[in-house]
């Protein structure tokens, strides 16, 4: 391939991925954060650099030139960490409340799959209690985990993860890259729709190109879920995959995203038959859908894989939090989402019921746009974040459930650099910088949604605080509708954008890609910090290595 | 015939007003910052994409010409078309009615019930301890935020002791009778009446906690109400003279000082039963009741505009239809207001 012929693909890729990310991201905190149990805790803070605002390269001593993608990645982090593009604040934890005659661990995507449930204690029937139901059961027409989660019991993709979020088989049962931009499916034999129609790899293909092409159906929302992914076709009875450029991350993508649906029965159908029941290969088959209201499953009996301990499932769902939790405590359901931590205790002081957390894939942070005064300055940018005492607002405002951060990439994730710790609070050293970056006096606003995220406007007045006492800057809180401030940050226009805002961010793909292309380089859809040559071009060449998955 | 021509007028009135309130839903569109194409297009999504989904939606069209589209839609019964959940409008939105109306009715029904004989007692015992009981039960329905009584009556009620559930409407009242009047091949089916009285058990079972937190504001309000209007009454000299009459006290209260009072809270009911409607949010969503109320809020935060619209329109032409009940009913009973 050409320099140019890779450079237009990059680009071509970035831009995908941005919109992937974006999506994935955003759609993705809809349902209001998570929760748990403690955190690690991170390392001390590596110091921020300085530097010149534009300028680029490695600082002090020199690093050797990274090989392999994930070094090309964990070196994006280094430099992201010491240019503080963003006030790094904090990893979201998944906090469920479960009954506890339940066996269920608790998945950091945040899906809730019944099939890993065990019944250990009365009927074999398990309610789960979500903060909304879905907007439609068609498996490629929606972006939000609470559809997700009613979809998933349903249907299988190509590939899965397990609870850790390793890739696991799934409806492929091996996979490999034939060539740059083409990967192999081979799929399993032997399994059936919930109508006892026989799986072809015909609908895998069939799946695949109803997501990334619009003319095959719908215009799926969930096309840049599938980054980079041009098409599918069927060869020698398995299904072949194309992608614009190598994509690294393609086995991944198909391990977060991408449901099976029958081609045949899809096509039948209107649109609105199709949200409302659903024919997949998942564990689970519909009995009854009321919109809105419940829908109710009952196992698979021709399951290709283990079949579930569950044998009456039903998913409802309460938008407050306080009705799951109350629910919950009168045996009215066996498994609720999004206990804030104010309701923890509730939960724990039954003999029935018990709290389960797991750290998420949402990082929450507070951005700052690179072209404007004073967060032009890396000076500045770093000051803000030495202003920050991160862990009280873990322990104060989160109550001990999310972990602290110092870098985009969350710890686990494919390109996490272990070397980079959060920023310690130094408030000498932030007003010095202030200083030396010639903003002293500054007055600042920090824009954030309200009861997007989880005690997103407390966060946020807890970091406008800290930040209002340094001396020479000053900083409010100005409180947003979260729909108003998402169309300014996906505008696609930066001078669209907020100056600096709290925003969260979810990645199921479990690769620092998809966090770092979209918000942070200068391709990316809701970039905030562009013109970061160092940083693109860590990414680009990222972007054209293979990966592992 | 004055009647008639009363509401006819009241009835051209009506009209005009829920024109208004369409105009406002429509117009809202484009006051209200956030373009819809950001909320339905993939974030990828091109300038082409992007401007065929205007299209899909109207949005390339002119302002009048994407009314009269509307206003046309709307006369067919059609509300648009929301692509975040590839479902016509009208069907979510009308789905969701019933569960709203149940509710206001419910919490008015409570209101009713408790309100006037509460009201009654209170004034015509004045200054004993029933009127203070009264009054301070008004003092604090009315004080009383419903989140905040919704989750104590759930704690209480459903969590501590057991007696009600928590939240959830697992059946309508509609469903309910319906095991009464079921028709099929066009012959009606025996009366399942042990199924009726099943669910309608549950059903008053769901909805009473739901309607005790709606109605407990309203309760107070017309509790209120009956007890200034009684005392008021009671001291009118066409009581002296009943009771100079001889007549028994209970006949010239019940019959003739409440039958005056009556007035003006048949106005007040109407007035709130028309914002119950519109104005359950909280309460369906302490309760997870599937109402009007929190289809508008989930529909605002994602932008789709058809449900908004929809939702408020509905709203809007419940609250009218009410009203114009509303005036029939005080029309008759006090028949001056008619000329």
């Amino acid at each position: 391939m050409s320099r140019d012929d890779s450079d237009v693909n990059r680009r071509t890729y970035l831009k995908y991925v941005g919109g992937t990310a974006a999506t994935v991201g955003l759609a993705g905190c809809s349902d209001s954060g998570g929760d748990g149990s403690d955190g690690e805790d991170g390392d001390d803070g590596s110091d921020g650099e300085d530097g010149d605002d534009g300028s680029d390269g490695g600082d002090g001593e020199e690093l050797p030139e990274p090989e392999t993608r994930e070094e090309h990645l964990q070196r994006a982090n280094l430099r992201l960490n010491e240019r503080a593009p963003w006030v790094y604040l904090n990893r979201q934890y998944s906090v469920y409340g479960i009954a506890s005659r339940l066996d269920w661990t608790a998945r950091r995507d945040e899906r809730i799959e019944a099939q890993a449930i065990s019944v250990t204690e009365g009927e074999p029937s398990v309610t789960i209690t979500q903060s909304s139901m879905d907007s439609g059961l068609d498996p490629h027409d929606h972006r939000e985990t609470p559809t997700d989660n009613i979809v998933v019991q349903a249907h299988d993709g190509v590939l899965g993860r397990n609870a850790d979020g390793d890739i696991i088989d799934a409806l492929a049962t091996d996979y490999e890259r034939l060539e740059e931009g083409r990967v192999r499916f081979e799929i399993r034999d032997g399994v059936t729709f919930h109508n006892g129609d026989e799986l072809q790899p015909s609908d895998i293909a069939y799946s695949v190109n109803r997501v990334v092409d619009s003319e095959v159906g719908i215009e799926s929302p969930q096309s840049d879920q599938l980054a980079g992914v041009t098409g599918a076709e069927v060869v020698d009875g398995g299904v072949e995959v194309t992608s614009d450029g190598v994509n690294p991350i393609v086995f991944s993508l198909f391990a977060s995203y991408c449901k099976v649906v029958q081609q045949d029965w899809i096509e039948a159908r209107e649109t609105s038959e199709i949200n409302s029941d659903m024919n997949g290969t998942g564990p689970f088959q519909v009995v009854e859908y009321e919109q809105d209201v419940q829908i109710v499953y009952e196992p698979y009996a021709d399951y290709w894989g283990d079949a579930p301990e569950i044998e009456e499932l039903t998913i409802r769902a309460a938008s407050e939090s306080s009705t799951r939790v109350s629910q919950l405590l009168a045996g009215e359901t066996d498994l609720i989402v999004n206990v804030p931590p104010q309701e923890v205790s509730r939960v724990r002081g039954e003999d029935t019921t018990e709290v389960t957390a797991v750290p998420s894939t949402r990082v929450v942070f507070n951005a700052m746009r690179y072209d404007v005064e004073p967060f032009s300055s890396p000076e500045f940018r770093q000051a803000m974040n030495y202003a920050i005492d991160l862990d009280s607002i873990i322990d104060n405002v989160l109550q001990g459930f999310a972990d602290p951060t110092g870098q985009p990439t969350l710890e686990g994730f494919v390109g996490y650099n272990g070397e980079v710790g959060p920023y310690p609070q130094d408030v000498e050293q932030a007003e010095q910088l202030v200083e030396d970056s010639g903003h002293a006096d500054a007055e600042i606003t920090l824009e954030t949604p309200v009861g997007r995220y989880l005690r997103d406007v407390e966060i946020a007045q807890a970091v406008a605080s800290q930040i209002d006492e340094l001396s020479n800057v000053s900083c409010d809180v100005e409180q947003r509708d979260f729909a108003s401030l998402a169309g300014e940050v996906t505008s696609g226009d930066i001078e669209n954008m907020p100056h600096f805002y709290l925003l969260g961010w979810g990645n199921t793909t479990f690769d620092a890609s998809q966090t770092i292309i979209p918000l942070l380089t200068s391709d990316g859809a809701l970039s905030s910090y562009r013109e970061d040559e160092e940083v693109d071009e860590l990414m680009s060449e990222s972007q054209n290595l293979p990966g592992e998955n | 015939m004055a009647l008639g021509r009363f509401l006819l007028k009241r009835g051209i009135q009506g009209v005009l007003v829920v024109w208004g309130v369409v105009t406002a839903v429509f117009l809202l569109r484009f006051i209200t910052p956030g373009d819809p194409v950001t909320f339905v297009a993939p974030l990828d999504a091109g300038a082409e994409l992007r401007a065929q989904i205007a299209a899909d939606l109207g949005l390339d069209q002119p302002l009048y010409v994407q009314y009269v589209d509307y206003i046309a839609g709307l006369l067919q019964g059609d509300m648009g078309y929301s692509y975040l959940r590839g479902t016509e409008a009208s069907t979510i939105v009308f789905a969701r009615v019933p569960a709203t109306v149940e509710l206001a009715v419910a919490a008015t029904v409570v209101a009713i019930v408790i309100a006037i004989p509460l009201g009654v007692i209170s004034a015509t015992r004045r200054r004993e301890p029933a009127d203070y009981g009264a009054t301070l039960f008004s003092l604090v329905g009315i004080s009383t935020p419903n989140f905040w009584l919704g989750i104590m009556l759930i704690l209480v009620l459903s969590v501590q002791f057991d007696l009600f559930p928590t939240s959830r409407r697992p059946i309508g009242l509609f469903e309910t009778l319906a095991f009464l009047v079921t028709v099929e091949n066009g012959i009606a089916a025996p009366m399942n009446v042990d199924a009726f009285l099943d669910g309608l058990w549950t059903w008053l079972w769901h909805i009473a906690l739901p309607a005790v937190t709606l109605g407990t504001y309203f309760t107070a309000l017309v509790t209120r109400l009956t007890r200034s209007g009684m005392i008021e009454e009671l001291g009118q000299p066409y009581v002296r003279a009943a009771r100079a009459k001889g007549l028994p006290e209970s006949l010239i209260q019940y019959k003739h000082a409440l039958q005056n009072t009556l007035i003006p809270i048949v106005t007040v009911l109407g007035l709130q039963l028309g914002t119950l409607i519109g104005g359950a949010v909280i309460t369906e969503a302490v309760f997870a009741w599937p109402g009007l109320g929190t289809l508008v809020i989930n529909a605002i935060n994602v932008r789709d505009w058809p449900l908004i619209q929809g939702s408020l329109i509905v709203i809007g032409t419940g609250f009218v239809l009410i009203n114009i009940f509303v005036d029939a009913l005080y029309a008759y009973l006090n028949p001056r207001v008619v000329h």
